[in-house]
């Protein structure tokens, strides 16, 4: 393991089967929701994850917090990490139970893990309520009582409850007003500088990634395309499918937005269960030769880059 | 112009809630506390149950006669002061009768359901929480007893063991079970998706607090509703199988035997099954608004997001 990584995955996949019948299940295929990421986490960095709907990101996430279990590959923490990983889930309505107060929901996790004593735990929750911005006079109320914005900063106070070094945040502002999702950037945000967090952010949003993001993973159908620092990939996108997805960005001016380039994408990401041979994205691709169809391309250095991208053609 | 606006404006100043507390948030619970004692046909029907069941725990000190006491000379007497209620044709007081049998007709409604609550909570929640193969196994295990006959059940337990009240209990509560087990395994099936069972599982929270801090309080809602409207339907099922004399044996009563005696002789002596009926009926009509307004109470959709 590099002494700056504090995760690494090596070559990851998580397949869940697919079945048919319940009582005498018969295999009929795999879902390859994530197909063989290999990617690390710097210390003091934010990664952003971004992809289309499906393409595997949220499942990642979450077998990197061992919620999923990986099908094959490794995925290890280095010896300042091992306090653990931690999720901010996509919607805040859901991942609040609704009949626990605020002090119940933080005090729980702490409790069980030996984080606090029933005498100190009032004083803990208190605090974690303080770092992310809520009063903690309002620690006896319940998540319905709070605003979307609010109860987001609960379940980030809830992530942060056990110390973790490293979040992994699953599109935290997707669920959120447009005026309130910046609130919360800016808090993540100033957590990671507080703290010294680490976070993967996973998200569909480019503009969300470019604004918080120290480097940038671009995933399409369960692997990693591109990956390479925010502002190299932003100004200068190598991957077919990174450049399609950045053309989608509309600008603020409306001279340039007219003039605007544009990538079009035909037709919808392709099956995760029956996906593509050789390159994943080459039936969606301008650039496509009968090379793409038959050849895996692997994350390469191109150049002088020091962008890695997937694409036989560059 | 001034002054005008000021008296306006004192008009529409928020009045304080009274009970309003800033600090200290009202749960889910007390919301539909608040939303149930709005409705006065459920809260009359809490009265009613209360009070049936105090009576009924306090009969052996309370009823004038005693169940068993007969004067012959009295037989089926129309109420009058010394039988509020009249006697029935053995001469015994049908006001006591009542009350005795309302202890029956009450214990079977309650412990039956307290017997298919815990069995069927329990066995929804396993299935639901384990999902898969298990969930597959104990759903098809639920259809399989759906599918038994329930009367030739009754009778075979009947015949094999003799009348017995306790056996009557379960075998009400042996099937009252199964559609409990059906409502709480899809509300744990639905509630396993949600991010905070997944955010208590990636945090170390132990499986057995899972269920019992997280799931079962979340499925309570829809299971204090149905449990409401189960005490009826056992005690509709107690009085059918005691009209069929399957159920409690003479001298002890119930409401269903009750009735059962009174259909005999009602063309001349109505009271007799009158009385119990009404009785049974207001029971029931409790409840079942009791069931009504705790359904809506508890309703999600009806509660403050």
């Amino acid at each position: 393991m590099k002494p700056e990584n504090l995760l690494e995955l090596q070559d990851v996949r998580t397949h869940f089967p697919l079945t048919k019948g319940t009582l005498f299940p018969r295999l009929t295929g795999h879902v390859k929701a994530v197909d063989g990421v290999t990617l690390d986490l710097k210390r003091g960095e934010v990664l952003g994850l971004v992809g289309e709907s499906g393409c595997g990101k949220s499942t990642l996430g979450r077998t990197i917090i061992k919620l999923i279990r990986a099908t094959s590959g490794q995925i290890s923490l280095s010896h300042e990490a091992q306090g653990g990983v931690q999720m901010i889930f996509q919607d805040p309505y859901s991942s609040l139970n609704p009949r626990m107060t605020v002090f119940d929901t933080l005090a729980e996790p702490m409790l069980v893990n030996g984080f606090a004593t029933r005498a100190t735990v009032a004083v803990k929750v208190a605090e974690l309520m303080h770092t992310v911005g809520l009063a903690p006079r309002f620690m006896r109320k319940y998540p319905h009582e709070f605003s979307g914005g609010q109860r987001q900063r609960i379940a980030i106070a809830r992530a942060l409850a056990l110390k973790p070094r490293i979040l992994i945040a699953d599109e935290p502002v997707s669920a959120l007003d447009v005026s309130i999702q910046a609130q919360i950037l800016n808090l993540l945000a100033s957590l990671r500088k507080r703290l010294g967090l680490s976070i993967i952010f996973i998200s569909h949003d480019l503009s969300v990634i470019r604004h918080l993001s120290d480097r940038v993973a671009v995933m399409y159908l369960g692997k990693i395309v591109e990956l390479g620092s925010t502002a190299e990939i932003f100004a200068k996108p190598q991957h077919p499918y990174t450049r399609a997805l950045l053309s989608a960005i509309p600008l603020p001016d409306p001279d340039l937005e007219r003039n605007r380039e544009r990538v079009i994408l035909a037709g919808d990401a392709p099956s995760p269960i029956n996906p593509p041979s050789g390159c994943a994205f080459h039936p969606r691709c301008a650039y496509a030769t009968f090379q793409c169809s038959q050849r895996q391309p692997v994350l390469a250095r191109q150049g002088t880059s020091e962008t890695r991208v997937a694409c036989i053609n560059l | 112009m001034q002054a005008q606006a000021k008296a306006l404006l004192q008009q529409i100043k928020p009045t304080r809630a009274p009970r309003y507390d800033e600090d200290h948030g009202t749960s889910l619970w007390a919301d539909a506390w608040l939303k149930l004692s709005r409705n006065r046909l459920a809260l009359l029907g809490l009265l009613t149950i209360t009070f049936m069941t105090v009576v009924a725990i306090l009969t052996p000190w309370l009823a004038p006669y005693s169940y068993d006491a007969q004067d012959l000379n009295l037989g089926a007497l129309p109420p009058s002061g010394a039988h509020w209620l009249g006697t029935d044709t053995l001469g015994r007081d049908l006001l006591t009768r009542i009350m005795y049998g309302g202890r029956v007709s009450l214990m079977v409604g309650f412990l039956a359901t307290a017997v298919s609550l815990i069995i069927g909570v329990l066995w929804g929640t396993i299935a639901g929480y384990f999902g898969g193969r298990i969930d597959a196994l104990m759903m098809r295990t639920v259809d399989v007893l759906y599918a038994l006959p329930f009367m030739i059940f009754v009778i075979l337990l009947m015949v094999v063991f003799g009348r017995n009240l306790v056996l009557l209990f379960l075998a009400i509560g042996a099937v009252e079970w199964l559609t409990m087990a059906r409502i709480v395994r899809g509300q744990v099936t639905g509630l396993m998706k949600m991010e905070f069972i997944e955010a208590a599982i990636s945090m170390g929270i132990p499986r057995s607090r899972i269920i019992l801090r997280h799931l079962i309080p979340n499925v309570l809602g829809p299971v204090i509703v149905y449990t409401t409207l189960t005490i009826p339907q056992v005690m509709l099922l107690e009085a059918f199988l005691s009209f069929l004399g399957l159920g409690v044996q003479p001298p002890m009563s119930s409401w269903g035997l009750l009735m059962s005696t009174g259909v005999e002789s009602m063309e001349e002596f109505p009271w007799l099954m009158i009385f119990p009926g009404l009785v049974l009926a207001l029971t029931l009509f409790s409840l079942n608004f009791l069931g009504d307004g705790l359904r809506d109470a508890l309703d999600p959709k009806s509660a403050k997001e």
